[in-house]
């Protein structure tokens, strides 16, 4: 398990090599809470225009500009005002948030906080999935040491400024990652999307003005406090501030989490020198999927060679999207029709069921997977995956029937090799169904 | 919504819409036809069955056109290829998992899905792998539930929730998983039926009805509901001279109510075929003899020539259950045929104070839906007036009005008021003297409530702005009625309108007050005649009215079964009910609302009107109907003034009901009224004790009789017969794995015990699939 950066000083990874990193003395020892101080001296029009300035953008997978994001919040609203940290990572292949909050929680309430600050908010919310149950447990251990050192609750740091942060457990469901159906969950009710325009920072959290952030997102703050905007928007490029954990899995020697500048020249060099190369180095890399399953999957040709620059702009020019950050590497072993049908699985599993197109098409997905793969493919399936897929594609309620849609439609339009003697009828070789089954 | 008119373009052509209008109703009412199952009209936005995408310029995304408000200078597409084809893909997938077993749904034929596949659906079927299976199942002895059929529209969860403030039903589990039904255990609810109406596909059934007819074989008829006074308009649906089922759904009717119903309403129709009903004409020829069976011309002979012998001390009356044709004969009947002064109605309450004090008009149910301040003294409207009740919680719910509550029970509704007045049992009385005379103080202790919080009241009120309504019942006192009538006037200002609404128990309370006008009080008819002619049993028998009625020297009775106060009548006449006759019902918001014949006559049986028409001809006299019921309508419109002009042509329409002139009394003096209810309110004990614990509404049901927890509700029948045992709702039994039929309680049991080997035979199959 590899946690380093490369091409840039650490600084998302920067006390996390630190012994007990997760204590308030470890933190403060290394400039904790500094930057909160630094903050609180600032006027919050100020603290989000330096947010503006960095080109941060929300490193839970959609990539919108956080600078933006705050400044919709009304500020006249008579109404609370609540920041709520999305830490319910479950996108396949993402492990990056566990990192920082296992490690470094104190760098994520640091980063609430300036966030609370800024936007004149009273209520912090840490929303976590529920299988980081142990994750809950630092996090409140932290919260705890944080208030017991007057950084969490009344009159912090002895101003008129008073802010309570408040952990709080998921069920274990992928939607509630999604920023409105967290909303719903945090609320009591059930994980479901919720629709937008109004959108959360106009009416969020019991229908009032709410900002939701990534884990990395907030962290991220207090380094921009600390740099200032446009120094901490250089270490990236001009559209993609900032550095990026990547979460490397797949067939690779060093699997980890990395730290990469935005704008990382070649993702070729990423895979095989970075992250140590191939697992085994008889077998050739077959593709990737960079940005956690819900983004297109590359094909090892356009990888190769190809001097793929891994930020936004990069991987969009590269056929894919940045997402999450969950690096998935693939070697020639991987039949992708198979690890297609695992993924299709997953997102009909995961399907809260509130809109036709995910909710039927999920799992006629599956039933055509399944049916493919046990050597009733016919050659019209490729066109009725596709089809059904563009169906689901910017109809359905929320991104989640986008993100299977992709996912799909990437693998079936760039293996088509994978797909075809199976739309002719071959059988799986796979030996592990079982152990897919949901 | 603001009256500002905005411009919207619709596939080309220009129209002028209301700013803040849906588009998906501006482009229906436009009839460019834009299919969706989860959009309902006045409930909480779903856009899940995204049927209703369309394509609206400078949106990056097709957009579900009941989520968007029309904002000036739109653009919109509702037809094109890319539309046409996320429509059909739509359809599609909501097929893919749903069962074609139209052939055996109860839906079938009245199905929006059926229907939506036929006209926008794909010829193809691409899906060729299983469907997900899941068992059939009861939701509760009546709503019977398959859920593969289910296209999680949610329609039932938000009606639930939204009209009823039941949450009973709920979604369950997750994905193509996901089902509706209930917390565990059988719907615990008031077994309203709404989500019944509601559900678009065949998932939701009236297990009463289950397997019965097929809908297309059922004869329709437009009808009123006989039970409560808000008038709702229903569809009954006949076949063969039976009563098949009730319904509201808006594909047959168009009402007041929408497609709103109550349990009553929707299932308490098993009396029009009953077999207890009263088959021929009976007459006891001796006190304490039987009734005997004879023909309607020997019956009507004979109770001529008694009639004839009592002369004008006949008395005449009528219950507040019957057409506004069938009370107005029997008083002409009382001033025209026997020249008796001696005739009235058995409502429990008298209507008369409160409509000759009436100082504002009454309001609509749309007025009290839009209304914004509401203020409700006493009265239970869950259980009697249930549309009201729904108004009032959508108003609070989705147009943010105002509910204030002045009870001594904290009934359900207090949960939506903004402001809960908890005054001790019984004092409602003293609480209006406090409301209309705001002098007195020394009431407050008979009411067991601060000053404070009727200053806090009056603030509210002088606050409000928009329409605010007063409603009470028969809570108040008759004085106090009359003076809360009279006073609430004195609340209007120029943002400010007063309407009124009155609570009356019956199905025609306000009909039978309109059509008896200068009637005497029932125990005075009582006293002072020999002989009575009564139309539909009393309401209440008691000591007293027994006592009364088991003096008179001859009673005739019309009546559809044999009641309490059949047991005193020596003729018996077979009376029609609701579904077998023309005529109006006059509802609590003023509309006179068409009742129309559904079937034929139960055996002998005749509608009221006909019945006391047959027997004035056959003493003299001839009231020119020529039993014709539009002519009978005629006659009594043009007799009351409310009602002038009014013909059955112009009640044709059950969308727009026509409401009667009910006359604005003005400013009255009311000093005697109110120094009676003042003396009343002296008289009253004083007491600390309140009433706590909130009633439930209508849960326990699975006979008829038992429906409701307060109020004697099965009051169509009046009190007594036939044996409530005999009215089983639903003849379905839920069963336990070991084949036990699953029960409650230990009476459920029994009701439902001699049906249970019937049941077990087609409940078997599902047993079968579960287990």
């Amino acid at each position: 398990m590899e946690i380093k950066a490369i091409g840039c000083e650490p600084l998302q990874l920067k006390r996390v090599h630190l012994e007990n990193s997760h204590t308030l003395k470890v933190y403060q020892e290394n400039d904790g809470y500094k930057w909160l101080k630094k903050a609180m001296e600032m006027s919050p029009d100020a603290i989000i225009g330096e947010v503006k300035a960095s080109v941060l953008r929300g490193r839970g997978g959609a990539g919108f500009p956080t600078g933006m994001k705050w400044s919709f919040v009304p500020k006249d609203s008579p109404k609370q005002k609540y920041i709520v940290c999305n830490a319910d990572e479950s996108e396949p292949g993402t492990f990056k948030d566990r990192y920082l909050m296992e490690r470094d929680p104190h760098a994520l309430i640091e980063g609430m906080l300036i966030a609370a600050f800024a936007l004149n908010s009273q209520t912090c919310y840490i929303y976590t999935r529920g299988e980081y149950k142990y994750l809950i447990d630092i996090m409140d251990e932290a919260v705890e040491e944080a208030r017991a050192a007057n950084l969490v609750g009344k009159n912090i740091l002895g101003s008129d400024f008073s802010c309570e942060v408040y952990t709080h457990t998921g069920a274990g469901a992928y939607i509630c990652g999604e920023e409105t159906a967290l909303l719903s969950s945090l609320e009591g009710y059930r994980g479901h999307p919720r629709m937008k325009p109004p959108f959360p920072a106009v009416e969020g959290l019991y229908a009032s003005p709410t900002v939701v952030n990534n884990v990395e997102t907030l962290t991220a703050v207090p380094q921009i406090i600390e740099m200032g905007g446009i120094s901490w928007r250089d270490l990236g490029t001009e559209k993609s501030g900032g550095t990026k954990l990547w979460s490397v899995s797949g067939h690779v020697k060093k699997p980890g989490v990395y730290e990469l500048p935005m704008g990382y020249a070649d993702m070729e060099r990423f895979i095989l020198e970075d992250c140590g190369g191939m697992l085994r180095d008889d077998k050739k890399l077959k593709g990737v999927i960079p940005g956690g399953s819900s983004v297109y999957i590359m094909r090892a040709n356009d990888v190769i060679g190809k001097k793929v620059l891994m930020d936004y702009e990069g991987l969009v020019a590269a056929g894919s999207l940045v997402g999450s950050g969950g690096f998935i590497v693939i070697d020639e072993t991987v039949d992708i029709v198979d690890s297609t049908k695992n993924l299709t699985e997953f997102y009909k599993h995961e399907s809260c069921g509130w809109c036709t197109p995910c909710r039927e098409g999920t799992d006629w997905l599956v039933k055509i997977f399944n049916r493919i793969a046990e050597g009733n493919g016919r050659p019209e399936d490729a066109q009725l995956i596709l089809d059904l897929c563009d169906n689901i594609e910017g109809k359905s309620f929320c991104a989640l029937g986008d993100a299977a849609a992709w996912a799909i439609q990437g693998a079936i339009k760039r293996f088509p090799e994978d797909f075809k003697p199976y739309l002719n009828g071959q059988k799986t070789t796979s030996t592990e169904p079982e152990a897919r089954k949901f | 919504m603001s009256t500002e008119l905005i411009k919207v373009t619709i596939n080309g052509q220009e129209f002028a819409v209301e700013k803040g209008a849906r588009l998906i109703d501006v482009c229906r009412e436009q009839a460019f036809n834009i299919p969706s199952f989860c959009y309902y009209q006045d409930l909480a936005l779903q856009a899940s069955c995204r049927m209703c995408l369309v394509r609206i310029e400078k949106m990056p995304k097709l957009q579900t056109s009941c989520t968007i408000t029309c904002t000036d200078g739109m653009i919109v597409t509702t037809q094109s290829a890319e539309i046409e084809k996320a429509q059909r893909a739509m359809g599609e997938f909501l097929l893919a998992n749903h069962p074609l077993d139209c052939p055996v749904c109860d839906r079938g034929g009245e199905c929006e899905l059926q229907e939506m596949i036929f006209d926008w659906g794909d010829v193809e079927e691409r899906f060729v792998e299983s469907k997900n299976a899941t068992p059939e199942k009861f939701l509760s002895p009546i709503v019977a539930n398959d859920p593969q059929r289910c296209i999680l529209c949610k329609r039932c969860t938000r009606v639930c929730d939204e009209w009823m403030g039941e949450d009973a039903i709920e979604a369950g589990n997750r994905g193509v998983n996901t089902v509706i039904g209930t917390y565990g255990g059988w719907l615990d609810c008031s077994q309203c039926g709404n989500c019944i109406e509601v559900c678009p596909t065949g998932t939701l059934l009236d297990g009463t009805y289950r397997h019965e007819t097929r809908p297309w074989e059922l004869d329709q008829t437009i009808s009123t509901d006989t039970y409560s006074s808000d008038g709702m308009q229903l569809s009954i649906g006949s076949r063969g001279g039976r009563v098949h089922r009730i319904v509201a759904r808006d594909r047959y009717v168009d009402g007041l109510n929408g497609e709103f119903l109550d349990v009553k309403a929707r299932f308490g129709h098993g009396f029009v075929n009953h077999e207890e009903r009263i088959k021929t004409p009976l007459i006891r020829y001796k006190k304490g003899g039987k009734l005997i069976p004879t023909t309607w011309d020997e019956a009507i002979h004979f109770v001529t020539n008694k009639f004839k012998e009592s002369g004008n001390n006949v008395g005449v009356v009528a219950s507040p259950r019957l057409t506004n044709e069938s009370i107005f004969t029997l008083k002409r009947f009382a001033k025209e045929v026997v020249g008796s002064e001696n005739y009235t109605i058995s409502d429990v309450e008298d209507l008369a104070p409160f409509f000759n004090n009436l100082s504002v008009p009454l309001a609509t149910h749309k007025e009290i839906r839009h209304a914004k301040t509401i203020l409700l003294i006493g009265g239970e409207p869950e259980e009697e007036q249930t549309f009201t009740a729904k108004q009032i919680r959508q108003a609070v719910r989705n147009g943010g009005a105002k509910l204030i509550i002045v009870h001594d029970t904290p009934i359900r509704l207090t949960a939506q008021a903004s402001q809960f007045i908890h005054v001790n049992p019984k004092s409602l009385d003293a609480f209006a003297l406090a409301f209309a005379d705001k002098s007195d103080k020394t009431i407050l202790s008979k009411i067991g409530a601060a000053q404070s919080e009727i200053d806090d009241l009056l603030k509210l009120i002088g606050e409000s702005e928009g329409d605010f309504i007063i409603m009470f019942g028969r809570d108040l006192s008759a004085e106090a009625q009359a003076v809360l009538a009279n006073v609430a006037g004195n609340f209007a200002s120029e943002k400010r309108r007063v309407l009124l609404h009155p609570l009356p128990l019956y199905n025609n309370s306000v009909g039978a007050n309109d059509m008896m006008a200068g009637r005497k009080s029932l125990s005075d008819v009582l006293i002072n005649s020999t002989a009575l002619l009564i139309g539909g049993s009393l309401s209440k028998p008691s000591a007293l009215t027994d006592g009364f009625l088991s003096r008179k020297d001859f009673i005739v009775v019309q009546e559809m079964f044999e009641t309490a106060t059949t047991e005193f009548a020596d003729v018996v006449l077979p009376a029609a009910s609701f579904a077998e006759t023309d005529g109006t019902f006059t509802n609590n918001t003023g509309f006179v609302q068409r009742v129309r014949q559904a079937v034929e006559p139960v055996h002998q049986a005749k509608a009221d009107w006909i019945i006391t028409s047959m027997i004035a001809r056959e003493m003299g006299v001839d009231f020119g109907y020529n039993f014709s019921a539009p002519a009978a309508f005629r006659t009594l419109a043009d007799s009351i003034d409310a009602y002038a002009g009014l013909r059955y042509p112009h009640l044709k329409d059950e969308s727009k009901p026509v409401q009667v002139k009910h006359p604005i009394a003005g400013k009255k003096d009311l000093s005697k009224e109110t120094d009676a209810l003042r003396r009343g309110v002296e008289a009253m004990p004083e007491t600390n004790e309140k009433i706590i614990g909130t009633p439930k509404v209508g849960h326990k049901l699975h006979r008829l009789t038992t429906m409701t927890s307060k109020t004697a509700q099965f009051h169509l029948l009046a009190h007594g017969n036939p044996k409530p045992e005999n009215l089983l709702v639903s003849p379905l039994v839920q069963f336990n794995l070991d084949g036990t039929p699953r029960v409650e309680e230990k009476a459920e049991a029994a009701s439902a015990g001699d049906r249970i080997s019937d049941v077990k035979r087609t409940a078997g199959v599902t047993l079968d699939g579960k287990v």
